[in-house]
């Protein structure tokens, strides 16, 4: 029996998946347990810490380092070695030079727009935002259409959400959160400057304020003209059966596009299993360009880590799934770091004070670096 | 455990004496879930005891209904805290109800909604809480009204004693040992706030308390078992020396009977 920790609103495909691996494989049998988003994290905390977590685990990127820092996951870098020109996403699970977790989709964020409201607000089908100057005026000018028009989703404080919404304007602009030898924290360089002054004056001048469900709310009713989200939206549209007249694109950059947030699901082995030879059939099995397909098929997943699941037909058919495509080629993850959890929460408040609380740019970007640097001594 | 620098997920661990107090009063975060607690027990305890003393002798009063008021009060504490906090969540919204409440009587709501602006968010959960605790708490006044002889009211009539006499040296006097109870059950359950936060800031917009930076310390940020216990133990304190307080303050002179 192989345990596995999974989310329960992609079970339906994941169990056909099961069912189709417990054929091929008689002899191994698979339980699959939900995992919440919300509440995952600490679910899994609690069964590695008691000693009884399962053997297959599905984690976000952001959370590998920290339980590869405390020995909870298995090295799989001897057993991948075919594999890693097949798969993208690697580095997200790569800490310390050690894979810990197997890539299965990968995630990121472009920027969706109402192409009825850019029309009210006097741009012809063919204009399409490709730099902050861009976005901001566009913005501006469908805010100004009346009082139930907003250029620009501007994300409430919230966990987990607000940082992911700043980090593509720090990258674009050219700003890293930590030198690249991860040594020194440089969230407060005057590109991370210059990323978060846009972010405040797309906020100041056309935000409607809500959290990320609240946004796309009202992105979907039409009262705002630019979000930025990931690919949920478009099943939510095509479940919901929404009407709106769709704009994708690559996050807009400076004077060109710009970086986007990439992240993803991965499959990592418990350390202290004892099925880790099923639990890793069972990981290659889930992971293989069909299983991929199929389940990026049924849940209207845009990125699938495997190279050739990419070159499916499917995903050249639709051309917001090419926008996202195109964006994971331009999108950057966080840092695999065991502390990474402070210094998202350390990132966000100082969004938060600069965009709702008024400090200034500079000030609160220095104060986030020095409680970033204090953190990791 | 709150002497000891242990992590949730690692084996090896020591004894740190009195580190983990001294860090925590010196982390900036944990000063501000203290004095975030502090306001929320000192703004919701008062006015809940009094809007349900007021509500108590209200529906004690014999009118046509008075079953569906006592019902409708009470309502509230007996729905999910969580599914109350969501509605709230909406209420609160920059365009909810509220808001649209505060403009029609000329006030202006805040410009993001009221639980992400920091000079209303607290003080929003806070009228929550009033809200839906305060039918509770009219209950227990209520039982306790019903426990008062109607003989002394009626000889402090009389003697011509007004409505207002008959509270100052009859009701209030004999609700006393009641009030008591509500207040040191109502100050430990404030100070232990934390879903109305979960669910409707997250600890945002300046809301964070002290169960709150407990949760948020020992389980989902960095399982730091060892401080999140210590946090745990001064909260523990804190409520210990409130209620020592509260019932040598308040039992200070014995009801009249």
């Amino acid at each position: 029996m192989v345990a596995i920790w999974t989310d329960p609103a992609i079970k339906p495909t994941i169990r056909e998946m099961v069912s189709d691996f417990e054929q091929q494989n008689p002899d191994i049998k698979v339980k699959l347990t939900d995992l919440t988003w919300s509440h995952g994290h600490e679910k899994i905390v609690l069964a590695f810490a008691s000693g009884r977590g399962p053997d297959v685990v599905e984690l976000g990127s952001d959370w590998i380092a920290q339980f590869a820092e405390n020995g909870q996951l298995t090295d799989i870098s001897a057993d991948i070695a075919s594999d890693s020109a097949e798969y993208q996403g690697w580095s997200m699970a790569n800490y310390n030079g050690r894979i810990m977790a197997y890539p299965w989709f990968l995630g990121t964020r472009v920027l969706f727009g109402n192409l009825d409201l850019m029309a009210k607000a006097g741009y012809d089908d063919t204009f399409v935002p490709v730099s902050w100057p861009q976005l901001l005026e566009a913005s501006k000018k469908i805010s100004a259409l009346g009082p139930k028009y907003y250029g620009w989703g501007s994300n409430a404080p919230e966990k987990h959400r607000l940082y992911k919404k700043y980090l593509p304007f720090l990258w674009s602009a050219g700003g890293q959160i930590l030198t690249d030898d991860g040594k020194l924290c440089v969230i407060a360089s005057t590109y991370a400057i210059d990323g978060l002054t846009i972010y405040k004056m797309l906020h100041d001048s056309a935000g409607y304020v809500a959290k990320q469900r609240g946004i796309e709310d009202a992105f979907l009713d039409g009262k705002v003209g630019f979000i930025i989200s990931g690919d949920w939206l478009l099943k939510r549209i095509e479940k919901e059966n929404r009407k709106i007249n769709l704009l994708s694109t690559l996050i807009p950059g400076p004077t060109l596009p710009g970086r986007s947030f990439k992240g993803g699901e991965f499959l990592a082995i418990n350390a202290k299993s004892e099925k880790k030879e099923a639990a890793m059939k069972f990981v290659r099995f889930i992971t293989s360009p069909e299983q991929q397909i199929k389940f990026c098929k049924a849940n209207r997943s845009a990125n699938p880590s495997s190279v050739k699941a990419q070159q499916d037909p499917y995903f050249a058919s639709n051309d917001h799934i090419q926008t996202f495509i195109k964006q994971i080629r331009l999108a950057k993850h966080p840092p695999v770091d065991p502390d990474w959890v402070y210094m998202e929460g350390i990132i966000e408040q100082a969004v938060e004070d600069v965009v709702f609380n008024g400090e200034p740019v500079a000030e609160s970007l220095r104060k986030a670096r020095h409680e970033i640097e204090k953190q990791r001594k | 455990m709150g002497f000891s620098n242990k992590e949730l997920l690692r084996a090896d661990w020591q004894w740190v004496g009195l580190q983990n107090y001294v860090t925590l009063f010196k982390d900036e975060h944990f000063l501000s879930a203290l004095g975030n607690t502090f306001v929320f027990v000192v703004g919701t305890v008062p006015i809940t005891t009094i809007l349900a003393l007021g509500m108590a002798l209200l529906v004690n009063r014999k009118f046509r209904g008075r079953g569906i008021f006592r019902a409708g009060y009470f309502f509230p504490s007996i729905t999910s805290m969580v599914v109350i906090a969501l509605i709230f969540q909406e209420l609160y919204r920059r365009d909810g109800y509220v808001a649209m409440l505060a403009t029609m009587i000329g006030l202006t709501p805040p410009e993001y909604g009221f639980l992400i602006d920091k000079s209303t968010a607290l003080y929003s959960i806070m009228a929550m809480d009033i809200w839906m605790s305060v039918g509770y708490y009219m209950l227990i006044f209520l039982a306790g009204l019903k426990s008062i002889p109607d003989e002394l009211y009626e000889a402090a009539r009389m003697q011509g004693a007004s409505f207002f006499h008959q509270l100052r040296y009859i009701t209030i006097p004999i609700l006393r040992p009641v009030a008591l109870f509500i207040i040191v059950i109502n100050s430990i359950k404030s100070f232990q706030v934390f879903v109305e936060i979960y669910v409707m800031t997250g600890g945002k917009s300046d809301t964070m308390s002290m169960v709150y930076f407990v949760y948020e310390n020992g389980v989902t940020k960095a399982f730091q078992f060892g401080y999140a216990s210590a946090a745990a133990i001064i909260l523990f304190a804190i409520i210990g020396v409130f209620s020592i307080m509260q019932f040598s303050i308040l039992k200070r002179r014995e009801p009249i009977w």
